[in-house]
């Protein structure tokens, strides 16, 4: 894991600044090409998102709708009306609900299957196809999800038949009440495999002779679980906690089309901060205030796991 | 070969070769490594299951396709029989084609596709190399500040973008999505390739400047070479990224003429499930999943290493 | 305490017809110290493995003691192993790492401490019970995978090439300790390693094995003097025995003007025309050129108590009463002589086995011819 990078104990100075430790002649010739190599990356990255994001968090306290009107600056009030709006709250519980539940049951599914998948038989098949719906584009998962979920009588979507056909009444999936945890089973089946491969490469990288001295010592699944794969991995599972937080907070294609008719915004039990963003900007009215303050909270949001997530995740880095 | 290889070994020993017997078409495990733990039972079931599943999705999904809607809801699990009765097993994939217009979208999504991807490593090796192997103060600090563009909501920055490409004529404009698309993918790439450049051994660079190669040179034709696997691997995720890349292109695309598959698709779903035509919808997505299942298929493992290793940094 | 034994334990791997280990017979005595070896793939380490219960066994069966432990599970064996890379948990204290077995077999924790505290006296380990396996010396490390089979007061102990990653001084300072510790324990041990100078030193007995196959078990003086084949005759002792093939006649084998006669139970027992000759470097007798075999010294390594001489002779090897004159290829032949000697580069020599210093072996076969 550790990594070398040519960095000579003077790199801070200037050539010929101090006799000691002055860089030699090729380091610093190919120094040179820092800049020019860096500066197209860099300009792109401040135009299109560091520039972007400091002008959202400005357009957030104004009161644009971004129709023609100009925008006068309201200070916190765009946040007040929207903290007091139900599809703003609607679409922060489920936000909350998909990051933090959505998050438990992923990781507890790719624990468990990290438990197995270690040494079973044809277990490279098994994680290929277990990853699979990760390179499946969003907007066509959530038309799949959209017909699977359907209910209609006689006309049942896959799941619905599926009940039906071992003698169970069919279930409206997709109305108020179950929605949410109907979009939170199909998150997690969607994004289980890429959370499983990650782990999975963590735990490949576990030289196989602790779990051999695990099974002489008589340790069970959970025991080896518990001392060897979870300790060890504990830092991989740090990161890919911050990268489930990450995407988990910009679900938005995947519920929108599975959960509506495509066009306009679902039913507001349905929303997600990603598409309150959508709906007042590109959705529905016009609402750029709004719409920038929730993008805010998002940015917050994400701020905020991150950070604890580190702190609770910390540990020595481990050597093996 | 096998018994050729047993007999010379016992010719050098014992004297006595020893009754060839038949090698067990599967050795036995070690004891205990079967054994029945509760956990096990549950993981193996929850593990089997899931597999199940996502092969019989992927069969329905590629069945329904070529199914009528009838046959989609009232028999989800048989093979497809009503359109090659009619001897249109294609129906639903002209339907989508022709009434989604799914075969410019088609085209314009793989020639953007194709050159963002090229784009986006052409711009993000150099800055990657010289984060990670020039030694200059603050490249640290510097990545860290690129790898937190990763964790940004695209939703966080479409108003302005939105605006300022308004401004300058090209919203609504493959070549300004193309740009939106290399810029936003710039930290997930930079911070990967960072990843490869690190691991490559410092003699070689070493090497060519005492051999008197100019440091571009070096670049190119030392540390771009070493580093071609991490190259092709960024450029085949941004490629699955992009060609399932949905919220940029409905926000910035607004005339058919201009869709990308993800977009057309998106806009096709309503007129589809209003007309009941859950078939051509499914060819639609089938249209979107395949290339990549084929791409999938044939390079499983390297999107997956590529993928592991920039989650394991 | 127990007996080890293996009836015929055999192991396939997949995808490959030859077993690993094959019809493996070997009784080990109750606190016996028994030393594997062989080159590498010979199946020491299967053996062992399977010993552990860490492969299946797919034929034959294998015994501690009393008991068939054949299909139990590891822990039920009441085994301990010390693993080649020594296997420490690298998020384990060295006192975690010690009474990691004990805290999973549920000893409660004072018990617990006392055994730890008991091994770490016995392997010098006190001072570093708060540490990091990261942070320690390899021969530290050695100690706590030593450590940590101790204190399970098991019956057998298997050790994996235990010493294998430590540098050369340490490894030869090692192998005393971990040899007297065993005497002083009495536990019985079954000890894998590929370096036969180790296999001579610490075993009890020393079983060489290759191609699955078991070759000869033997104490390591009954491996050194009469070594049951060619290859155990090549593989035990340094620099190895010289081996020259030879053609028999009525009178015996000819070799460098002298000829060996064989009793009748040799000659009973030749299975072919040839027999090969072996004569380890101290088994010859420095002559002059013309009397004995002439040897054509090409390299000297002088080692102060000793040097041996690398030579080839153009092994006029004459079957005796034959007229023809049976010429083989030059033939690779070492010699010990007294330190410090005279001898260099390109000079001429002759030599000629010691009596009593000859073994022979059925060129076919490949089998020590008997001795009587």
């Amino acid at each position: 894991m550790t990594t070398s990078v040519v960095t000579p104990p003077a790199s801070g100075h200037q050539p010929g600044a101090g006799g000691r430790g002055t860089p030699a002649a090729h380091v610093a010739r190919r120094k040179k090409l820092f800049w020019p190599f860096v500066a197209p990356t860099l300009v792109l990255y401040g135009l299109f998102l560091v520039v972007p994001t400091l002008a959202t968090v400005v357009l957030s306290f104004s009161n644009w709708r971004g129709a023609g009107d100009t925008p006068q600056f309201t200070g916190f009030t765009q946040y007040a009306q929207m903290f007091s709006d139900d599809g703003f709250q609607n679409a922060f519980v489920n936000t909350l609900i998909y990051i933090t539940l959505g998050g438990v049951g992923t990781f507890v599914l790719a624990f468990l299957f990290t438990m197995v998948l270690r040494d079973m038989r044809g277990n490279k098949m098994v994680r290929a196809i277990l990853f699979f719906p990760n390179i499946v584009a969003p907007v066509a998962l959530g038309m799949f999800f959209g017909v699977v979920y359907r209910y209609q009588p006689n006309r049942q979507g896959l799941a619905n038949y599926l009940l039906e056909s071992v003698g169970l009444s069919a279930v409206k999936f997709l109305e108020a009440d179950s929605v949410t945890w109907v979009v939170l089973g199909s998150i997690i089946w969607a994004s289980a495999g890429f959370y499983i491969t990650i782990l999975m490469a963590a735990v490949d990288r576990i030289p196989p002779y602790l779990y051999e001295d695990a099974s002489i010592a008589g340790a069970s699944p959970w025991q080896k679980f518990r001392n060897i794969t979870l300790p060890l991995t504990w830092d991989v599972v740090g990161i890919a906690g911050v990268l489930w937080t990450i995407n988990a907070i910009k679900i938005f294609e995947l519920v929108f089309v599975m959960a509506g008719s495509g066009t306009y915004a679902p039913p507001i039990h349905t929303w997600t901060l990603g598409i309150f963003v959508f709906d007042r900007s590109f959705g529905g009215t016009p609402a750029y205030g709004a719409a920038c303050a929730c993008a805010v909270v998002m940015i917050v949001l994400v701020s905020v796991f991150v950070v604890a997530l580190r702190r609770l995740l910390r540990r020595d880095a481990i050597q093996f | 070969m096998s018994t050729t290889a047993l007999s010379s070994s016992s010719t050098g020993s014992t004297g006595q070769p020893p009754p060839r017997r038949k090698a067990p078409r599967r050795p036995k495990p070690a004891p205990g490594t079967q054994r029945i733990s509760p956990l096990r039972v549950i993981g193996l079931t929850v593990v089997w299951l899931f597999t199940a599943f996502n092969l019989l999705v992927l069969y329905w999904l590629i069945m329904a396709a070529f199914k009528t809607p009838l046959e989609i809801f009232r028999e989800p699990l048989s093979l497809p029989a009503t359109l090659f009765e009619r001897g249109t097993p294609f129906r639903n994939f002209v339907y989508a084609w022709e009434s989604a217009e799914f075969g410019t979208a088609f085209l314009n999504t793989v020639i953007l596709v194709a050159v963002c991807s090229v784009v986006i490593v052409l711009v993000s090796a150099p800055a990657a190399y010289a984060l990670s192997r020039l030694g200059v103060r603050g490249s640290g600090p510097m990545t860290a500040f690129i790898a937190i563009g990763m964790g940004v909501p695209f939703q966080t920055v479409i108003i302005p973008l939105f605006i300022a490409m308004s401004e300058i004529d090209l919203n609504n404009n493959l070549f300004g999505l193309a740009l939106i698309y290399v810029a936003l993918s710039l930290p997930f790439t930079v911070f990967l390739l960072t990843g490869f450049f690190r691991s490559l051994p410092d003699e070689l660079e070493e090497a060519a400047s005492i051999d008197g190669a100019s440091a571009t040179r070096t670049f190119w034709s030392i540390m771009l070479p070493l580093a071609r696997g991490g190259l092709i691997t960024a450029l085949i995720l941004n490629a699955i990224g992009l060609w399932n890349e949905t919220l940029l292109a409905i926000v910035f695309l607004q005339e058919n003429a201009n869709f990308t598959l993800a977009r057309a698709l998106f806009t096709f779903y309503n007129a589809a499930s209003y007309q009941s035509e859950y078939g051509g919808l499914l060819a639609g997505v089938a249209i979107i999943v395949l290339p990549m299942l084929v791409m999938y298929i044939l390079l499983a493992r390297r999107i997956i290493t590529g993928l592991t290793l920039g989650a394991g940094k | 305490m127990a007996t080890v034994s293996f009836r015929g334990a055999t192991r396939y791997y997949a995808g490959n017809d030859k077993p690993a280990v094959d019809g493996l017979d070997l009784e080990v005595a109750d606190g016996e110290f028994l030393v594997l070896v062989g080159p590498s793939g010979c199946g020491k380490s299967t053996t062992l493995r399977m010993l552990a219960g860490l492969e299946g066994v797919d034929d034959g069966q294998i015994w501690i003691g009393d008991k068939n432990v054949t299909d139990m599970e590891p822990r039920a064996r009441d085994i301990a192993m010390v693993f080649q890379n020594y296997a420490l948990y690298p998020h384990m204290t060295v006192h975690e790492n010690i009474a990691f077995h004990l805290k999973i077999a549920k000893m409660p924790k004072d018990q617990r401490d006392a055994r730890v505290q008991e091994a770490a006296k016995l392997l010098d380990l006190e001072p570093y019970l708060d540490r990091k396996p990261a942070k320690l010396s390899g021969g530290q490390r050695q100690r706590v995978a030593m450590g940590r089979a101790i204190v399970r007061q098991p019956q057998v102990f298997c050790m994996d090439e235990p010493l294998s990653n430590l540098d050369a001084k340490l490894r030869v300072q090692t192998r005393t300790q971990i040899a007297s510790l065993q005497r002083r324990l009495g536990t019985t041990t079954i000890y894998v390693t590929h370096d036969q100078v180790e296999a001579m030193t610490m075993g009890d007995r020393v079983a060489v094995m290759r191609d699955g196959l078991l070759q000869q078990c033997d104490t390591p003086v009954g491996l050194f003097a009469k070594p049951r084949n060619v290859f155990v005759a090549g593989f035990i002792g340094s620099p190895a025995m010289n081996l020259i093939p030879a053609r028999l006649s009525d009178a015996g084998v000819a070799l460098g003007g002298a000829t060996i006669p064989l009793t009748p139970a040799q000659k009973a027992a030749v299975t072919g025309t040839e027999v090969i000759v072996g004569i380890r470097p101290e088994g010859w007798d420095t002559v002059a050129a013309s009397e004995g075999l002439p040897v054509t010294i090409e390299a000297v390594e002088e080692l102060g108590s000793d040097q041996y001489l690398y030579g080839s002779s153009e092994a006029e090897v004459v079957a005796a009463g034959e007229d023809v004159e049976h010429r083989e290829a030059p033939h690779p032949i070492v010699i010990r002589t007294p330190g410090m000697s005279d001898w260099s580069r390109g000079q001429q020599l002759g030599v000629r086995p010691r009596t009593g210093a000859v073994h022979l072996f059925d060129k076919e076969t490949g089998n020590r011819l008997p001795d009587a």
